[in-house]
């Protein structure tokens, strides 16, 4: 027998009442680890959603730009040093980074000039395979090539050169076709061609060269600039920029699904902790003869106040285990009826349960402070003397 | 070894003030019984009360070996309350879920060590001093009203304090139960503890070392 007897029998005593109190601050309990869960993934599915609206940071070569001009007549920039970049080699250091897990894609470019019978274009090589992922707004007319020698034109480009997705086209000697033809997007794809990346290499005569790479991050967890940080010390002498409005714009669609779970969670655990402080005050009142007594005998306010913390600890020791056992079934089904539960299977981790554990002790605690406290100032002359 | 000096108290409530103690003195030996009786509203609940510290009072002095309690500190009062003092109500105050010996035991309870065997056995010698030794196990609600008493008072026993104070403890019982309850704390003095009860039962006052009587707030005789 020791201290914990007291709270452990009152709460046994009062079974319907304790196990009540418990079942409501359990069921809050699941639903915020159920929404912790649940939104965690939708999180990221969002996120990986949102990379096929274009990537978030450019690598580009580190040349120096000298600006040309005199005697008010401008003759253009003029890049001195590297202007290209080894594919490969900057591929696998960008794949060898520390957060690596959080690329999502890598989608190298190379920017040519070409003339498509005779007539000056840009020719854009990319990988179709990652291009399709970054470009999920592209709406084509046609099919996106499957042979070496196809071509996806711009709007602008197509209807300045009379293309049309079968149309045959010479570019610098080679023969193409044209596969599809983008709707005009507004940007600069609309002027270019593009081509598979080997069929552009070849034609511009620099295998295994691309002129910029572009890359999809999820940053959801992470801060971009610690992406960037890590990919400038793998890429030394490149230029690496982070697209501040398109990850911010990004990380708001992703937040905002945070936010709104935060928020939903904060009021439910509002509502439990007033649930657990009105119980506990009325035990209070209810058991003021008990607590003189207790005074009486010698108790300090200390031990008093403790009885009560303890009672509350109980109650959000269960609510917190057996709470989170059934948020986390619940947010399996919950994926499951979403039809999300294949791609981002949910995994158990005792160290987040812990942690939500003592969350919630803690709050079960720091709701019962102020009946225990009103519980430590009782009298015992005023709980028995009125005899 | 107990004494209060010049002690007052009023109440002050809506209907105006109430003294209930006027400059009250009283002395208390170690192994002496002394017995409180007065009417109703003649102020000897209050005393006691004042006298366990249960209730302070508005004026004078309750010295307890020499030291004026009274301006003992919270944590002080709570010591003198568990070591030197303890307290049988009229009612038995003994906690539904715990079993007769878990009440006897309450005293000893001290953050989460638990209990040694050794309080366990004054515990079940105390229930066995005031004839329920073969009731430790039972819940109070199992109990006879007399039986229940007998536990508040094993309680008290069980804190070895040097003054047992009892605010009318046969007053909730029959004759013949509170004859039996009288019996065994008219037979506590041996053992020097002092005992200081309230009564308004003159036949059992009658078995105290002194009596001490009380009229309108103040000690008559």
């Amino acid at each position: 027998m020791n201290l914990l007897t007291i709270p452990l029998r009152n709460l046994r005593r009062k079974w319907l009442k304790s196990a009540l109190l418990a079942l409501v601050f359990g069921l809050g309990v699941t639903s915020i680890v159920a929404l912790d869960y649940v939104s965690t993934v939708v999180g990221h599915s969002l996120e990986k959603k949102l990379t096929a609206f274009g990537a978030n940071i450019l690598v580009m070569p580190g040349a120096e730009k000298l600006h040309l001009g005199y005697g008010g007549f401008s003759l253009g920039e003029m890049s001195l040093g590297e202007t290209s970049l080894p594919e490969a080699a900057t591929e696998a250091r960008v794949r060898s980074i520390g957060l690596s897990e959080r690329i999502s894609v890598v989608a190298p470019k190379l920017v040519a000039v070409a003339h498509a019978d005779g007539a000056p274009v840009g020719l854009v090589g990319v990988r179709w395979d990652r291009e399709k992922v970054l470009k999920g707004y592209w709406a084509l007319n046609g099919a996106f090539p499957d042979t070496e020698n196809g071509l996806v034109a711009g709007a602008a480009a197509a209807a300045r050169l009379g293309l049309s997705p079968g149309s045959k086209v010479t570019l610098d000697g080679r023969e193409a076709v044209v596969t599809g033809v983008l709707a005009p997007t507004g940007g600069d794809d609309d002027a270019v061609l593009f081509s598979g990346m080997a069929f552009c290499q070849a034609l511009a005569g620099t295998p295994d060269r691309v002129s910029f790479v572009e890359v999809a991050a999820l940053c959801a967890g992470c801060p971009i600039e610690e992406i960037v940080g890590q990919l400038r010390s793998a890429l030394p002498g490149t230029e690496v920029k982070a697209l501040q409005s398109v990850v911010k714009q990004r990380m708001l669609s992703v937040d905002f699904v945070r936010r709104l779970v935060l928020t939903v969670s904060l009021v439910i655990l509002f509502i439990a902790c007033c649930m657990v402080g009105v119980t506990m005050l009325s035990s209070v009142n209810e058991r003021i003869r008990e607590i003189g007594l207790l005074r009486s005998l010698g108790f300090s306010r200390a031990g008093i106040f403790s009885i009560f913390c303890y009672e509350a600890l109980l109650i959000g020791l269960f609510a917190g285990v057996a709470g989170y056992g059934a948020g986390f079934l619940l947010s399996g089904r919950i994926l499951g009826v979403l039809d999300m539960a294949k791609g981002a299977a949910i995994t158990f981790d005792p160290a987040h349960m812990a942690m939500t554990c003592l969350l919630i002790l803690a709050v079960s605690v720091l709701s019962a402070f102020f009946p225990a406290w009103k519980a430590s100032a009782v009298e015992p002359s005023r709980a028995l003397v009125s005899l | 070894m107990l004494e209060a000096r010049n002690i007052r108290k009023t109440f002050h409530s809506e209907g105006g003030e109430t003294p209930a103690l006027r400059d009250v003195g009283l002395t208390v030996r170690p192994g002496e019984f002394v017995a409180i009786v007065g009417r109703s509203g003649s102020g000897k609940t209050t005393l006691l009360n004042v006298l366990s510290t249960l209730l302070a009072p508005d004026a004078g002095e309750l010295l307890y070996h020499g030291e004026d309690v009274t301006a003992f500190s919270p944590a002080r009062l709570n010591s003198l309350r568990r070591k030197d003092f303890s307290v049988v109500f009229q009612f038995h105050y003994l906690l539904p879920y715990l079993s007769a010996r878990e009440n006897v035991l309450l005293p000893y309870l001290r953050g989460l060590g638990r209990v040694t065997p050794a309080v366990r056995e004054r515990a079940d010698a105390c229930l066995a001093r005031v004839g329920l030794a073969d009731k430790g196990n039972m819940l109070p609600g199992h109990l006879s009203g007399g039986e229940q008493q007998r536990v508040a008072i094993a309680r008290a026993l069980a804190k070895e304090t040097a003054v047992l104070f009892a605010d009318e403890p046969t007053g909730n019982l029959d004759r013949a139960t509170g004859e039996s309850v009288m019996e065994l704390l008219s037979g506590l003095g041996g053992d020097g503890l002092a005992v200081v009860m309230v009564t308004h039962d003159d036949g059992f006052a009658a078995r105290a070392d002194r009596v001490v009587r009380m009229a309108d707030g103040a000690v008559v005789g």
